[in-house]
């Protein structure tokens, strides 16, 4: 993260709770981020982490009921977009923030055409003409790599592929040009080749519309390839913050450590055993009272169990949230004692 | 498209066949002749219905005289009434049960899809749950407990008012239509009220949806082009069934209104033990329900793009 | 709890500065920094496993709906097979004498002998047909009143002549004493202004009535008199009998309680409600169980033989399924028939059970290749397991769900189906009684005596109403997929 430059989007202590038949759980635990302009953050972890439930969140697309936002603020270009009326909401919806989902397969609308999915969006937003709508349709289509626009864009979902509907997405969240897209695993749901085809898309529209993006995924592989900062996230919190470059180099903190052990390395020919992180990650209908990865953590201490830490400015720009820093702590891994020189850091409120 | 309506009426044409068949075999089961039986005691109908049905030669070719006469179109003659034939009792009574069917599958249509639309979107639970009541109320109790006690009712209203507000029987105008075609519709409202609910509440929580919001569009423009479109649609496929419904459904509805429908003579036949009618109106009822069945199935195909699609490049 | 297992002793020279700068954590100490031990066991189960059944079995009853169906059709069974036991009246005992009764509580009753024939009187006094005198005015008969013991049975009346009168006209009314407006019902007109007296036999029941009489003569009098009486029930020697052989006359008797009235052959209608549920309770489980068992056969068969045998099974459930199912069950019921001195319940459960088969063969068949090319069945069949073990251990265990669910949704339609029929006469003969043809017989007089058709028809409705709702709690209790939803 670069201070420097002005963050478009700002989130602040943001909590979610789902009621549910077994009872609350709390998906999102306090979350901050911000995201600078041009920038892609990456926001990773591991299945029910609340990393989905984040940017769903942020576009106010959590169910509610169940869903409720507890606390917490989203400033986008500074003003607070949580707590919109609905109709305000709408125009920030699909105007200002755009959103890819993971399964193409189902997120598209089985019985309209893909020209009236994408001119539906550009006609509510843009307010313009039918047929200057469906002429901006065939554009998007020819720009996501769509051949023969002019035909498919009277066919429906079911006559595409799915690598072919993930790019029908894309066109559709970016026909009203928002500064803001986000992906939530937007490969995850495709063929290995098709994946990286649909990655480079994504990144020569952001660098061409100049967007910022968040890039939901569980794939370090695709962070790598497309982030300028990450945030690991576990148990409903961000656990690491930093550029791409220092989560991957110089991780501080023991669950990205294990996600990178567990992550196959091609360059690595030699490459020792893959390690999998133990157990299982807590149960949010009661999230422990210290840290939430205790459980698992190979440097787990005693105040881990009863403290849940706070977030530790390890170097400039990067954060992570675990008493190895603290100056008490001695570890035996060396990782780690680099690292541990560190200033408090919280975010203020 | 024209392939797969083709191989449809080829299906129903095989189906229509095997009905009669069917009902060819079943009237030759029943314990003695029918038709040479006491019922027919005028010699000159005797004679007439030896020489139609050939009940002198063997089973086979009475078979193949059956058939001969079912693909000319000829169902048959009656042998409890004067020698009157079963192709001119549907013309005079056919149109007017097929008048009530239509008034009754419509209201049954449109009131499933709206009272189904209005419990699944509703986010009030006292909709919801009085409708769910009042649909599983109206699938409990049998149409003509509706057809007495509506009419009942009705001559209780008549009474108090003074007037006839709305006849309670027989067949004239548009008001003899109202409470026939609506106690006859609403066990199919209730079922489709049911189907269109849970449709509903599936299309819902569909990705699509979601994908919906997150383009900004307001909940009444993705209610009415994203879910009801989705929802409606397996309710359309539930119509053929519905059709064949209401049609049995009038059997009962026709006989306690006084209608002089097909089906209060269907019933009479049956009551009256007239076998040929009974044979050439099953015959009827049978062919007129499995092509409604494919006229619905065709319209289906013609709504939903990815049968029309798949089926126009196939 | 933390527990220290290792001591750590060589960053005590950093302590002192962390606890100046870090105001925060400054109530941690060292020890909270030593390695934790974790006896904590790493993953803990939220909620104990329950067996598939059990629980459904829990989530069922947590719908109230359910249960309370489960009760009514428990109480309708206990109400069919123990009903008969306590409520002894025989269901096809024809009382003549109490037809239509709306519900009545048992009354005693004085028993009649025969009566003595109504003997007229006829005055000798007065002319049958006098002369008219234009001027003279017409008088009211002078006092009317009632010879004998006015009973159910009978009410005598009798009065003085009335001047003039070439006849007289008999009013009875059940409502207040009769006015200058209104009289009652006309019961009577007598011709002859010599002929005092009448019996009223009509339709009397055990209440007050008023009567009154006019005199006329062209024109009705204006002037009446009237008496009031109240009836006693009685029934006569012959009718008595009936019900007790040794009645004598004279004495008084106790006629049954008719609690839900009595049809148009004054049979007690309780008594037939509990017969016609043998009937129509008999078809809504026998005719499902029996097809669902033949449908279950040839599903099993087709899904597991696959192939040719696969097809034409499939072939022949789909052109029985294309017959109209209501259409076909008037067919056959026709065409089977039923002799004479037979129920016809034979010929209905069969013509049902040839046209219902095919929903439960179709969902049997379908279950059985899913399950058949699941993994956990192909697995098994790796471990080489025997097809009858794969058949008891997984398939059918797997499959008693969805075939339970149609099961309890099949019986409905079938009371219904019956109900339907039978209303319109092509159910079971008479006079075996079904819910069914009792409403039959119940709609010619639902205008006057609604009872008849109600009780019967709240029967059929409670049932199906309970077995929807018992089916739709069912459903939802063994759909796994149900499981997070509330």
């Amino acid at each position: 993260m670069n201070s420097t430059d002005k963050p478009i989007l700002e989130v602040r202590d943001l909590k979610v709770e789902f009621d549910t038949y077994g009872g609350t759980v709390q998906a999102v635990r306090g979350v901050h981020f911000a995201l600078a302009k041009g920038k892609t953050l990456a926001i990773v972890g591991e299945s029910g982490c609340g990393k989905s439930v984040t940017v769903q969140s942020l576009m106010g697309l959590i169910p509610s009921p169940p869903g409720r936002i507890t606390s917490g603020s989203v400033r986008l270009n500074g003003r607070e977009i949580l707590g919109l009326s609905p109709k305000e909401a709408n125009q920030v919806r699909g105007k200002q923030i755009g959103m890819i989902f993971q399964d193409p397969m189902t997120s598209l609308n089985p019985t309209m055409t893909l020209g009236r999915q994408i001119t539906e969006t550009i006609r509510v937003h843009d307010g313009v003409s039918d047929a200057e709508a469906r002429k901006r349709a065939i554009e998007l289509l020819e720009q996501v790599q769509i051949p023969e626009a002019r035909t498919r864009v009277d066919q429906y979902p079911f006559q595409f592929s799915g690598g072919m509907r993930q790019r029908v997405m894309i066109a559709m969240s970016i026909a009203c040009n928002p500064e803001i897209l986000i992906a939530d695993e937007p490969t995850t749901a495709l063929d290995v080749t098709i994946q990286a085809q649909i990655l480079d898309l994504l990144k020569t529209i952001q660098r061409d519309r100049r967007m910022s993006m968040i890039l939901i995924t569980h794939d370090l592989g695709v962070v790598a390839r497309m982030a300028d900062d990450v945030a690991v996230m576990y148990a409903g919190q961000i656990v690491e913050y930093g550029g791409v470059q220092q989560i991957f180099h110089r991780s501080a903190h023991p669950y990205t450590v294990g996600l990178r052990s567990a992550m196959p390395q091609n360059d690595e020919a030699q490459s020792k055993m893959l390690k999998p992180i133990e157990g299982s990650p807590p149960d949010l209908f009661d999230p422990p009272k210290g840290c939430a990865y205790f459980d698992r953590c190979p440097h787990a201490m005693k105040v881990c169990a009863a403290r849940n830490p706070p977030l530790w400015d390890v170097q400039e720009d990067h954060l992570s949230r675990c008493w190895i820093h603290h100056k008490f702590a001695t570890s035996s891994t060396e990782v780690f004692r680099s690292n541990r020189m560190g200033q408090e850091w919280e975010i203020q409120k | 498209m024209l392939k797969y309506i083709l191989t449809r009426l080829l299906s129903g044409i095989l189906t229509v066949y095997f009905i009669a068949t069917v009902t060819f075999a079943a009237m030759h089961l029943v314990p003695g002749d029918p038709i040479t039986g006491n019922k027919a005691t005028s010699p000159e109908i005797r004679a007439n219905l030896e020489r139609k049905y050939g009940l002198d030669r063997p089973v086979l070719v009475q078979y193949g005289i059956y058939l001969k006469n079912m693909v000319n179109g000829d169902f048959g003659i009656s042998f409890t009434q004067q020698n009157r034939s079963v192709n001119d009792i549907i013309r005079s009574h056919f149109p007017i049960s097929a008048t009530l069917g239509i008034a009754s599958i419509l209201f049954a249509t449109f009131g499933g899809i709206f009272f189904g639309a209005l419990t699944g979107i509703s986010r009030k639970k006292i909709y919801d749950r009085s409708i769910m009541f009042g649909v599983i109320l109206a699938i409990s109790v049998p149409s003509f407990v509706f057809a007495a006690v509506s009419q009942f009712f009705m001559t209780e209203l008549n009474q108090k008012a003074g007037t006839t507000l709305l006849p309670v029987g027989g067949w004239g105008g548009l008001s003899h239509m109202i409470l026939p075609a609506i106690v006859l519709g609403l066990g199919t409202l209730a079922f489709l009220t049911r189907l269109m609910r849970s449709s509903l509440l599936e299309v819902v929580n569909q990705d699509y949806i979601r994908t919906a919001r997150a383009k900004g569009l307001s909940p009444t423009r993705i209610f009415f082009s994203h879910q009801l479109r989705n929802a409606v649609l397996p309710v359309i496929t539930v119509l053929g069934p519905a059709i064949a419904a209401i049609t049995t459904g009038g059997f009962v509805v026709e006989s306690v209104f006084a209608i002089p429908g097909l089906g209060r003579y269907f019933v009479q036949a049956v009551q009256q033990l007239d076998y040929t009618v009974i044979m050439g109106l099953t015959v009827f009822y049978g062919a007129f329900l499995v092509f409604m069945v494919i006229t619905v199935d065709i319209a289906y195909g013609l709504i939903d793009p990815r049968i029309k699609v798949s089926a126009r490049s196939a | 709890m933390l527990k220290s297992t290792t001591a750590h002793s060589e960053t005590n020279s950093r302590f002192q500065k962390t606890m100046e700068v870090d105001p925060l954590i400054q109530d941690l100490t060292l020890q909270d920094f030593f390695q934790a031990s974790r006896e904590v066991s790493k993953q803990k189960i939220s909620r104990p496993s329950l067996s598939y059944w059990k629980d459904a079995w829990l989530r069922l009853q947590r719908n109230r709906q359910a249960i309370t169906s489960l009760g009514i059709i428990a109480g309708l069974t206990v109400f069919t097979l123990a009903g008969p036991l306590a409520w002894r009246l025989d269901p096809a005992f024809q009382d003549l004498t109490r037809i239509s009764e709306p519900p009545t509580f048992a009354k005693s009753v004085l028993v009649l002998g025969e009566p003595e024939p109504f003997q007229e009187l006829v005055s000798s006094e007065v002319p049958a047909t006098p002369q008219l005198d234009a001027a003279a005015t017409l008088k009211a008969p002078g006092l009317l009143q009632i010879t004998g013991n006015p009973t159910t049975q009978s009410v005598r009346l009798q009065w003085s002549p009335s001047e003039g009168a070439s006849g007289y006209v008999v009013y009875r009314s059940e409502e207040g004493p009769p006015g200058e407006d209104y009289l009652g019902v006309p019961i009577a007109e007598i011709e002859g202004g010599n002929r005092l007296s009448y019996e009223d036999r009509f339709n009397l029941e055990a209440r007050r009535y008023h009567y009154a009489v006019t005199a006329k003569n062209g024109a009705e009098s204006a002037g009446f008199s009237a008496i009031e009486t109240t009836l006693a029930p009685a029934i006569r020697v012959a009718d008595a009998r009936k019900l007790t052989p040794d009645a004598e006359p004279g004495t008084r008797m106790t006629l049954p309680a008719h609690p839900l009235g009595t049809d148009y052959l004054g049979r007690d209608l309780l008594a037939r409600l509990m017969e016609g549920a043998r009937v129509s309770l008999f078809i809504g489980f026998v005719a499902p169980l029996l097809a669902m068992m033949i449908g279950i056969l040839i599903g099993g068969v087709s899904g597991f033989a696959g192939g040719k045998v696969d097809h034409w099974l499939m072939r022949m459930t789909d052109f029985v399924l294309a017959l109209p199912f209501l259409l076909f069950m008037i067919l056959f019921k026709v065409a089977f028939g039923a002799g004479a001195g037979e129920s016809g319940i034979s010929a209905m459960l069969l013509a049902m059970v040839i046209l219902s088969w095919t929903g439960s063969a179709r969902l049997v068949r379908g279950q059985v290749l899913q399950l058949r090319d699941s993994e956990f069945v192909q697995a098994s069949r790796l471990l080489g397991a025997s097809w009858v073990y794969l058949l008891l251990r997984h398939l059918l265990p797997n499959t008693m769900g969805v075939i339970l669910v149609s099961l309890t949704f099949a019986i409905p339609s079938a009371i219904f189906t019956e109900a339907f029929l039978s209303f319109i006469g092509m159910g079971v003969a008479p006079p075996t009684p079904s819910w069914g043809s009792m409403c039959n017989d119940g709609i010619q007089t639902f205008l006057t005596h609604p009872h008849e058709f109600l009780f019967p028809a709240l029967f059929i409705s409670m049932a199906v109403l309970a077995f929807n709702l018992l089916g739709d709690g069912l459903r939802d209790a063994l759909d796994p997929k149900m499981r997070s939803v509330q």
